[in-house]
């Protein structure tokens, strides 16, 4: 495989996140968008060239994985945690 | 006749309905009150606590439904010790092979079998890799419970006619105690090793109490209930050097958690659990050393499955998942370790400087995972029951339902009013900071609660040293 360009490897950063935030669990949802920032912001600081079509198989293969994933966990995700419940609404003012 | 029937059916519905048309009322004439059949409306499906307006028998009209807002949000789960959610990446690998390779990895014949076999082959390396082991020394069972048992149990009476000596220490999980207990009755000789009070056996007493004919040695890696990680490099060393006495370690909290490796720690025994490391749960694996080989006596007989030391089929999608939860443990180590510490000291911190009289069981320096803190005049019971949110235990899941206070506490030497009001927070990979503010902000808020109601807090407050007072005067 040729090494991948800046667009598809922007593109599969983009799709990564867009899976993550389709878990319908809070803690699954909140791990994975971490984690993948975590795991693209590493490889942005150290970018070797031999690396990169290898670290795009793995997360292509990733992406499938998280996307199932997020559909299974949308079937049976269950009620929200009591720290969702008091997030969401953004107060503009105090007394709203 | 069918047809036959169907057309009846066809003719005596017409009918009914003819019937009805024929009785049709005008528009304005109201049905008297006698005449409307008034039932008892049925019982909700889900009973909440939260009770719901319910009409009275002589009430018309309809029930009000349950409301989306009118929900319970669930409590946030502080209870990685007891066991962890599935991780969704574990339970995809896992699906393939309950829905589609349905093969029995056993089957030598066809290739259903043989694709099975490979992928928990594939399993046992990553579980291998893990401990720094080989992949042919790794058995499947059904987790860490039943590879304790195997392991204690195997070893000791393997070697009865020669050795009649096997060591432990009072902080072990239920299991291996009891493993050690049956044991003892069948006329073994059982030494059990009290610890330092911060939860560390000390390599001394150890050294001592080792005889020449010790058959076994079993210490766990990290407590279930303190997060005390013992010196197994140190400890191991020890044992070596004593010749046919063999090192058993129960890793269930450890592995994935804390670098581990049983050439460097001379570990000959260990025991994984999968449920511990983000797997499924009903799978677990003992590691049993084959250079020098380990020989014990298996519990199960049967078709000789693993080495014959657990005969029985290997539930492939079980191991599967328990092999990619490893694999995943292992990749992500560095990163959640690094996670679980921030996590760790921000919740005791955020406890520890809004509130005084905590105080810290266990080694500090133990596995930030597990922070066991004991809340002075409060009792741990009304605790847990008043933080509802919050998903918590007092000590082990084995012993939550009793109201004994935690032995191994008690076996780090902790009074029993400190035993009594003992939290056990568990914090892991899927824990957000939110939740860990949230916790605090529970935990501090509840404690204050409590401490408010209670005469002994008043006393404490007056100044009048409690350990003085003598109680039984009356």
């Amino acid at each position: 495989m040729s090494t991948p360009s800046k667009t598809s490897l922007l593109h599969l950063y983009g799709g990564l996140l867009r899976a993550s935030r389709s878990f319908s669990s809070y803690n699954f949802r909140t791990y994975f968008i971490s984690r993948t920032k975590r795991v693209w912001k590493e490889f942005q600081s150290n970018p070797s060239p031999e690396r990169v079509s290898d670290f795009y198989k793995a997360n292509l293969e990733e992406l499938d994985i998280l996307r199932r994933s997020a559909v299974v966990n949308s079937i049976y995700g269950g009620r929200k945690l009591v720290v969702e419940s008091n997030q969401g609404v953004k107060r503009l003012r105090s007394d709203n | 006749m069918l047809l036959r029937a169907s057309r009846n059916v066809a003719r005596s519905s017409s009918r009914t309905a003819v019937k009805i048309a024929g009785v049709r009322r005008s528009f304005v004439q109201p049905s008297s009150l006698s005449r409307a059949s008034v039932i008892d409306p049925p019982p909700p499906a889900v009973r909440d606590s939260e009770e719901l307006f319910r009409p009275r028998t002589d009430m018309l009209g309809f029930q009000l439904g349950k409301r989306e807002s009118n929900e319970k949000a669930r409590p946030i789960y502080l209870d990685f010790q007891a066991t962890t959610p599935l991780d969704p990446r574990v339970l995809d690998k896992m699906l393939f092979y309950m829905t589609d390779q349905y093969g029995n990895p056993h089957s030598r014949t066809h290739a259903y079998g043989w694709e099975a076999e490979s992928a928990v082959d594939e399993a046992r390396k990553y579980i291998a890799d893990i401990i720094g082991a080989d992949a042919k020394d790794i058995i499947y069972t059904s987790g860490a419970t039943e590879s304790n048992n195997m392991c204690i149990k195997g070893i000791a009476r393997f070697h009865r006619e020669k050795k009649n000596h096997i060591i432990t220490t009072q902080t072990e999980h239920k299991c291996v105690l009891d493993s050690f207990r049956k044991l003892s009755e069948e006329g073994f000789d059982v030494t059990y090793l009290p610890v330092q009070s911060n939860g560390i056996v000390s390599l001394e007493t150890l050294e001592a109490a080792i005889r020449p004919d010790t058959a076994l040695v079993s210490i766990m890696a990290v407590n279930n209930e303190t997060g005390v990680i013992q010196p197994l490099k140190e400890i191991g060393a020890l044992i070596r050097k004593h010749r046919g006495c063999y090192f058993h370690t129960d890793a269930a909290q450890a592995v994935g958690k804390i670098p581990l490796n049983v050439e460097e720690m001379n570990i000959d025994l260990m025991s994984i659990s999968g449920h511990k490391i983000y797997g499924p749960k009903g799978i677990g694996a003992a590691y049993v050393r084959r250079r020098p080989r380990v020989r014990l006596e298996p519990i199960l007989s049967g078709g000789g499955q693993e080495r014959g030391l657990r005969s029985g089929t290997v539930p492939s999608s079980l191991a599967i998942g328990l092999g990619e939860a490893a694999r995943i443990a292992q990749q992500e180590m560095a990163a959640d370790s690094e996670h679980i510490k921030k996590l760790s000291d921000r919740l005791i911190n955020g406890i520890t400087s809004r509130m005084e009289y905590i105080v810290r069981n266990g080694d500090p320096n133990g596995y930030p995972g597990c922070v066991n803190l004991s809340f002075a005049y409060v009792e741990g019971e009304s605790l847990l029951m008043a933080l509802k949110d919050v998903a918590l235990s007092s000590g082990s899941a084995c012993t939550s339902a009793s109201l004994e206070p935690s032995y191994v506490l008690r076996a780090l030497g902790a009074a029993e009013d400190m035993a009594h009001s003992s939290l056990r927070f568990g914090i892991g990979r899927f824990t957000t900071a939110d939740e860990i503010d949230y916790v605090v902000e529970k935990a501090v808020s509840t404690v204050q609660k409590l401490r408010d109601m209670s005469p002994l807090w008043e006393m404490v407050q007056e100044g009048i040293d409690i350990s003085t007072i003598d109680w039984s005067q009356h």
